[in-house]
């Protein structure tokens, strides 16, 4: 028997019979602390913990409901009615429906009807509503740098334009291309009335090469409308038409209508890209040459030759020995493949070089295209006037030759070369007059800062199209004392301000009636047609020789920020861009071999410089599938209008600034923008890299890239991961493919007797083939689903929010020659890209579902993956368990309180605190609103209904949802293709999403030369 | 510190507990359960009155209710639909007549006071049109049946299937002042989707979901 202590246990004492003294040792005092011991101290701590809680038992407090006085008919709280409007998030027009709720705009939406987009809605469309709801945008005028209001900015404004024009001042405009026909009206009638008043149009993005081609090769200066659609073979020059080239949504949509893998009958596009950069377009290329970015106009050369030969036509400006490093024989066989179809070939250029695009206008005269896949009668105005107008401009501003300016839906001093010179000039000039909604760059210097409405308050008529008339009607009162510019102009032009309503009515012909069915349809197509012009081949100019030596700049637009315009958006910068991945930064892009050749890693600042003085300090990101000659840097960031980042994403003791050094977002790539001949230079000039010796880590989104296993770890017949199934139209030709897919026993449904899924099942296939990775999707989840912004630190630790994530995977297109270590899965040869948007798959196995401990994520009846946010205690075990890791994590408080950006928020849906799971929903609440409808309605819930966000908004279609026990709706016959897999399916979840294969339009065998 | 001090101290906290906890306006309850919540109302309106005697319908100023997730409070617009014409009670207009008649004068228009709170937030005159000196100000209900915002509750999927008012909301047409019969309480739901899923409702058949989403998303 063992010794007892000598002290009595009070519980805290301890006996063990088996240890040799009964593990007294010593005797055990009682832990006593003042006469309390610990056990009593734990007692009255839980007690008065619990004690203080009842205190939380209080009253709810009061709340009150505040009807109309007056409910305007047809408003109804908690319904939401659709408007259709025009987008005004680019110069595109896209047709958009607007979800009003309770008297204001939380949902943007493509109009299904609209010609342009077909429905889409691109992701900058989708963030555009935030701009509305900003508390950092100008409510009131500003003159002299006070606020004010617009008696006294008329009245003094009025003053100043009344010395100007008895001294026949200078006046000049200098603002974004113009479409909307009765602004144009305004702004001519206003300039009417100075002696010496001149327009010039610029974007920051230029594509006035196009039109000024256009007008030496055919006489009319104007970009084409391009039909994509009725494209067999499309070969692009640089021309990022399903990223950001003039049009995207509608060019996605016309180029997706030739790509479906369920109807090769319809025929299946040809796709070759020529490109120095990787972009958007050319992961979705079936050929993607790459070349260096002066060559441009040599490999156009080359096409026009060899079609020349077919078409028995010469040009004296072909050149006839090879000036690009691009193999001949392969742009021989391109352009035999344009010949063959030469009434359904199409040929663009997204080059800032005259030359490129005369030649590509050549090439398209050749074809005989115009007419048919491209358009000169119904042509595009997103162009503006010219790069030489432009540069006269400026170059009259730096002279100081102009007296008086006005800048509107630009930001000169950010957007365009020498800017800091020009601010100079502004400071200098008499009168400087600026519509934008911001403080921005330019409006700084500007004396009246005249604030013009968001487009989602505003009236307009938009001719973007010959042919074709939108109209934008306001969805919400204006939110602040703005005034559209238009009323400002009929202000200043004839001293009463004429509403801009009856402006729009009446330069649609004035019947009201008539105006309320153009504003009830959104758009009204026309039967305009204006001259083509006639090919003049003496307007075509010679390519030079391309300089090969050294690295060569790229000035291009991200898909998220399109512009400086949106730098405020925080849903934009927090987009991962489609192919790197990255957030909240832009960077120096460099090929994996010109990285290894000056010894730069990801994260490495570098500085680019132009000559001695013009530079730009970005970190580098390694980009596979570069050319190696390319230097690519985004432009549109370094903004003030991002300095209201500095406090973005959760302020707790490890954070990292999301906003640089300078309090900027991204660094302005505008210092190395520059005047060459009289035309900005986006692309070639020669630059210097080199490294400055400091860091700053990326965020990106996905840090691995490869869908192959790196050769050192993969094993037997597993070299790529089959997350993505690849395959061309050669093999669905054969009746057999799909035939001999390897089946998964995984056991079927677990649960049988609770889930027999008797009514409906929910499910959704995304077609790969489709996806070209714009995230458009993800940005409507987003707005949808009230999913927070979190910032960069928080991006970089793999905390990002999204619902919905687009995996992009680089895989070398022939390993054998690709060069490079390889490690990452990558070499430095050319490169096949896939996108697959990932999202919670609702498995019917759920491993997520068996590990809540408290029941917060549930089956439902019809397929569903629940999560119940207000159940959810914050374990994470069902986010470890998740083997498409898509379920996000509040780590923190993410959600903020803003007067204004509070509006924006959807009411439908819950949102969500610090310590709650969230994931895809397959937004619920969509799918409850139209069960409730039916159910109404007394019928069933017919196909197509129910849309979901990201479906709804997809410019390609891909997404198809619905009832998989509904055998005639469209999820279920994509389930039933051939091209149908599932991720990860061996494992025997059950997913609900599955996906069909990305088809190409290649050989089979991946003959033919690999490089380019 | 020693454990007397300690005790007293609990003691306290206790019963501060049990004091802030009773001293509710609403009387004591657990969070969200305002079973018997019979708050006053700017204008003391009567469901007795306008729903019981009169018999007008719930869906007559309750109009949300088959169209969108909340039933509503009518608009002034609505009660100005009769009131614009009915200013006080029938009795009240007649004293009025009898006593203008005994003292030889024309009767001045009898407006009652309940009354006049829907005209003085139209910032409507005795003649029931807009007095431009005075401003419109929106009356302020307080709201009685309440749930918590994650819970997304609509009114259409019930009304729709024939359910009366009065099975979640109580017999309205006898309450001078609304008051909450139900607790409005998860469990008071639930039992209910699965009672009605075996029985129907007026003789139809109905699949009531108990599936989370249904409520909360």
């Amino acid at each position: 028997m063992s010794n007892k202590p000598a002290s009595k246990p009070d519980g805290w004492g301890q006996r063990l019979p088996e240890l040799p003294d009964g593990g007294a040792g010593a005797p055990l005092q009682k832990d006593l602390l003042n006469g309390v011991s610990r056990r009593h101290f734990m007692q009255a701590t839980g007690f008065a913990f619990i004690g203080t809680m009842m205190l939380g038992c209080t009253a709810v407090s009061e709340e009150e409901a505040l009807p109309y006085l007056e409910q305007p008919e047809g408003v109804i709280a908690g319904r939401s009615d659709l408007y259709a409007t025009t987008c005004g998030g680019c110069s595109a027009g896209c047709g958009m429906l607007a979800r009003s709720r309770d008297g204001r705009p939380v949902k943007l939406e493509g109009n299904p009807d609209h010609p342009l987009s077909h429905g889409g809605l691109c992701a900058v469309g989708q963030a555009s509503l935030l701009g509305l709801y900003d508390s950092h945008r100008l409510r009131a005028p500003v003159m002299d740098g006070k606020a004010s209001d617009w008696a006294s900015v008329d009245v003094a404004l009025g003053d100043r334009l009344r010395q100007l024009r008895s001294a026949s001042g200078r006046v000049a405009w200098l603002g974004a291309p113009i479409t909307s026909p009765n602004k144009r009206a305004r702004v001519e009638e206003f300039l009417a009335t100075f002696d010496n008043g001149r327009l010039v149009e610029a974007s920051a993005n230029s594509q006035m090469p196009i039109a000024e081609a256009h007008g030496l090769t055919h006489g009319v200066a104007t970009v084409p409308r391009y039909h994509f659609d009725r494209a067999q073979v499309i070969v692009s020059v640089d021309a990022d038409f399903l990223g950001t080239w003039i049009s995207p949504v509608e060019f996605t949509a016309a180029w997706s209508s030739r790509r479906r893998g369920d109807a090769l009958e319809n025929g299946f596009s040809e796709h070759v890209q020529f490109e120095s950069r990787m972009s958007v377009t050319g992961t979705k290329a079936d050929l993607r040459l790459r070349i260096a970015p002066g060559e441009r106009a040599a490999v156009l050369n080359q096409l026009v030759r060899h079609l020349s030969q077919h078409a028995h036509r010469s040009l004296r400006q072909i050149q006839d020995r090879p000036l690009t490093s691009v193999d001949d024989a392969q742009i021989a066989a391109i352009a035999a493949r344009l010949w063959e179809h030469r009434d359904q070939a199409l040929v663009v250029c997204g080059a800032d070089d005259l030359a490129a695009q005369t030649l590509c206008n050549a090439a398209n005269e050749l074809l005989g295209a115009y007419g048919k896949c491209l358009d000169l009668a119904q042509p595009a105005h997103h162009a503006g006037s010219s790069e030489t107008e432009l540069s006269l401009l400026l170059d009259e501003i730096a002279a100081g030759r102009i007296d008086a300016l006005f800048v509107d839906g630009l930001n000169p001093v950010l957007d365009l070369p020498a800017g800091a010179a020009l601010a100079q000039r502004l400071d200098a000039m008499q009168l400087v007059v600026s519509f934008s909604p911001y403080e921005d760059e330019t409006s700084a210097h500007a004396d009246f800062i005249c604030p013009d409405h968001h487009y989602l308050e505003s009236w307009s008529d938009n001719d973007n199209i010959t042919g074709l008339m939108s109209y934008t009607q306001p969805i919400v009162a204006p939110m602040g004392a703005t005034r559209q510019l238009e009323e400002s102009l009929s202000m200043w032009t004839t001293g009463a301000v004429v509403p801009v309503r009856d402006q729009v009515l009446a330069s649609s012909g004035g019947d009201v009636r008539r105006f309320d069915k153009l504003l009830h349809d959104g758009f009204e197509m026309r039967d305009v047609r204006q001259n083509a012009g006639n090919f003049r081949p003496d307007g075509v100019h010679a390519a030079s020789d391309p300089d090969a030596s050294g690295l060569q700049l790229v000035l291009y637009s991200k898909v998220a920020i399109p512009s400086s315009a949106h730098a405020f958006n925080p849903w934009l910068h927090e987009l991962p861009d489609p192919v790197t991945k990255s957030v909240w930064d832009n960077y120096a892009s460099l090929s994996p071999a010109t990285a290894e050749r000056l010894s730069l890693q990801d994260g490495d600042v570098v500085r680019v410089a132009l000559g001695q003085d013009a530079a730009v300090e970005v970190p580098v990101l390694i980009q596979p599938g570069q050319h190696d000659s390319a230097v690519a840097v985004a432009l549109g960031y370094g903004s003030v209008l991002s300095r209201r980042f500095e406090g973005v994403g959760p302020g707790w003791i490890e954070r990292k600034p999301t906003v640089g050094s300078d309090g900027l977002v991204g660094a302005s790539a505008t210092a190395v923008l520059a005047f060459e001949g009289g035309r900005r230079k986006f692309a070639g000039r020669s630059v210097t890299v080199e490294a400055t010796g400091a860091r700053r880590e990326l965020a990106r989104t996905q840090d691995y890239h490869s869908l192959d296993v790196p050769p050192h770890l993969a094993p037997e017949g597993g070299e790529r991961r089959p997350n993505v199934q690849e395959t061309t139209v050669a093999a669905l030709m054969d009746p057999h493919f799909g035939e001999h897919a390897i089946e998964h026993h995984d056991g079927g449904n677990m649960w049988p007797v609770d889930h027999p899924y008797e009514g409906h099942h929910w499910g959704m296939v995304i077609d790969l083939t489709l996806c070209t990775g714009c995230s458009a999707c993800v940005t409507s989840c987003q707005v949808e689903n009230n999913v927070p912004v979190v910032g960069k630190d928080e991006v970089r630790r793999n905390r990002e929010m999204h619902w919905l994530r687009i995996d992009r995977y680089f895989v070398d297109r022939d390993p054998a020659t690709a060069g490079g270590d390889r490690s990452n899965g990558t070499g430095n040869g050319d490169v096949d890209v896939s996108h697959q948007p990932m999202m919670c798959h609702h498995c019917d196995n759920a491993p997520c579902e068996t590990v809540c401990p408290v029941l917060a994520t549930v089956h439902s009846d019809e397929g569903l993956n629940q999560q119940v946010y207000n159940r959810c205690v914050g374990t994470r075990y069902c986010m470890n368990n998740c083997p498409y890791k898509v379920r996000r994590f509040n780590w923190f408080e993410y959600a903020h309180e803003d007067e204004h950006e509070n509006l924006a928020m959807n009411p439908d849906v819950t949102i969500r605190s610090r310590g709650i799971m969230e994931k895809c929903s397959f937004c619920a609440q969509r799918i409850q609103e139209a069960k409730i409808v039916a159910r109404q309605q007394r019928r069933p819930v017919a196909d197509g209904d129910i849309r979901m966000a990201c479906q709804q908004s997809c410019a390609a279609q891909a997404i198809s949802f619905g009832d998989m026990n509904d055998p005639e709706s469209a999820v279920a016959r994509a389930r039933d293709s051939r091209r149908h897999f599932q991720v990860l399916a061996e494992i025997g979840v059950q997913p609900s999403v599955g996906y069909t294969s990305l088809v190409r339009n290649r050989p089979t065998d991946h003959e033919g030369p690999q490089h380019g | 510190m020693n454990r007397h001090v300690l005790t007293s101290v609990l003691a306290v906290a206790f019963l501060f507990s049990v004091i802030v906890l009773a001293s509710q306006e609403d009387g004591a309850h657990i969070l969200w359960n305002r079973k018997g919540y019979t708050p006053e109302q700017p204008i003391a309106y009567s469901h007795r009155l306008h729903a019981g005697e009169l018999q007008i319908d719930c869906q007559y100023c309750h109009f949300g209710a088959d169209k969108s997730r909340h039933a509503g409070i009518p608009p002034a617009s609505v009660c100005m639909n009769c009131h614009r014409f009915v200013q006080a009670t029938l009795g009240a207009i007649r004293a009025e007549d009898e006593l203008a008649k005994a003292e030889e004068r024309d009767p001045v228009p009898v407006m009652s006071a309940e009354i006049q709170k829907v005209y003085t937030a139209l910032a409507l005159d005795g003649k029931a049109e807009r007095d431009p000196d005075l401003d419109q100000s929106p009356i302020r209900w307080t709201k009685i049946h309440r749930v918590p915002d994650y819970v997304y509750f609509d009114h259409r999927p019930h009304v729709s299937v024939g359910l009366a008012c009065q099975r979640c909301h109580g017999a309205i047409e006898t309450m001078e002042r609304v008051r909450q019969v139900e607790d409005l309480s998860m469990g008071w739901c639930v039992n209910c989707h699965r009672d009605v899923n075996a029985t129907g409702v007026a003789g139809q058949e109905v699949d009531a979901s108990i599936d989370c989403v249904a409520c909360h998303y």
